[in-house]
């Protein structure tokens, strides 16, 4: 994946929402990554720490909340986990029918003064 | 200190360029494809292949994406279609603005199927939505069965999965079993074709479920 391009993405929505809320700094960030979108985590983390620098996020923390990949199955009407190597439903082996969550990339809170 | 909730799409700037490009491309009735693979699999071939096929009767237009040259281009463009090159100049997939940007360059009033191939690349293509009705991936024999679990995520996005040179299938340890195996498991729902490009093999099925798609298209505008 193309974590620094993400991440100058994250910094240029976190600086528009800090100074739409009149933030003169922004403290912590919290991403929300689906578990099957192809980003790690661990690059998100170091393309943060060069991309902040002189920017209203300058000094802040980075959390990263995995999100469950979670498929459904509009027959038994269930909801399970799924991975990119499994996505049948526990009780009639089917196919999923469709996918909920698991491609989430999304900037979900941000903390500042 | 406060806690703000954003809750904002990191690739939200693609995505509104993919979706302002999905409704020029939907109000003309426009059937448009994502072909995706790795360098050297066979999608320029492949194209060659189905536009000699449905040019006569269906108005095709190509955009091309690679890193550098003309050279794809210049290949669809001895087929006699409009073509457009899209040179990322490094960047590994094509996005949302630079299709925006091709898009401008093309008459597109007249055009049934527009083809879209991305750049050489079994990973980051399938990240980036860019205004397509569909995802289709095509895997040559030469590459091994084993890549769609190594890669799982261009497969499991693909609405079909093209296995490519089938003429030479011989030659290699491909096991066919093990590869539809692999690909039910990540997306069962994907339609599958066989072709070899040099053997004419394949190209006659996957133009006539071409046409059925591009009709159905069509008959959404109307």
């Amino acid at each position: 994946m193309h974590e620094v391009s993400i991440i100058q993405n994250v910094v240029e929505i976190v600086t528009e929402k800090a100074i739409e809320n009149k933030f003169t700094k922004v403290t912590k960030v919290s991403l929300r990554i689906g578990e099957l979108s192809g980003v790690m985590p661990e690059s998100l983390n170091f393309a943060f720490k060069s991309c902040i620098m002189d920017t209203l996020l300058e000094g802040s923390t980075l959390e990263i909340e995995k999100v469950k990949a979670i498929g459904e199955c509009i027959d038994c009407k269930q909801e399970f986990p799924i991975d990119h190597f499994n996505k049948l439903c526990p009780c009639c082996n089917k196919f999923c029918s469709s996918i909920i969550s698991g491609y989430e990339l999304y900037v979900n809170t941000i903390e500042g003064d | 200190m406060s806690e703000i909730k954003v809750v904002t799409n990191i690739l939200q700037t693609n995505d509104e360029i993919t979706s302002k490009n999905k409704k020029l491309l939907d109000e003309k009735g426009i059937y448009v494809i994502n072909l995706m693979s790795s360098p050297g699999s066979g999608k320029t071939s492949l194209l060659e292949r189905i536009i000699a096929k449905l040019k006569n009767d269906i108005n095709i237009a190509v955009i091309e994406g690679d890193i550098y040259t003309t050279k794809d281009a210049q290949r669809i463009e001895a087929q006699g279609v409009p073509v457009i090159q899209i040179n990322t100049g490094g960047a590994c997939h094509l996005d949302a603005e630079m299709i925006k940007g091709a898009l401008n360059s093309l008459t597109l009033d007249k055009v049934d199927l527009l083809v879209i191939e991305n750049v050489g690349n079994l990973v980051c293509p399938a990240e980036f939505e860019i205004g397509e009705d569909i995802k289709i991936s095509v895997l040559s024999t030469t590459e091994g069965n084993d890549k769609p679990l190594k890669y799982p995520l261009m497969f499991e996005k693909s609405g079909a999965i093209i296995l490519n040179k089938l003429d030479l299938i011989e030659f290699t340890d491909f096991d066919k079993e093990e590869f539809y195996r692999d690909i039910k498991s990540l997306n069962a729902n994907a339609d599958t074709f066989e072709t070899s490009c040099v053997k004419d093999q394949g190209i006659e099925e996957i133009c006539s479920w071409l046409r059925s798609k591009i009709e159905n298209k069509k008959s959404s505008v109307k």
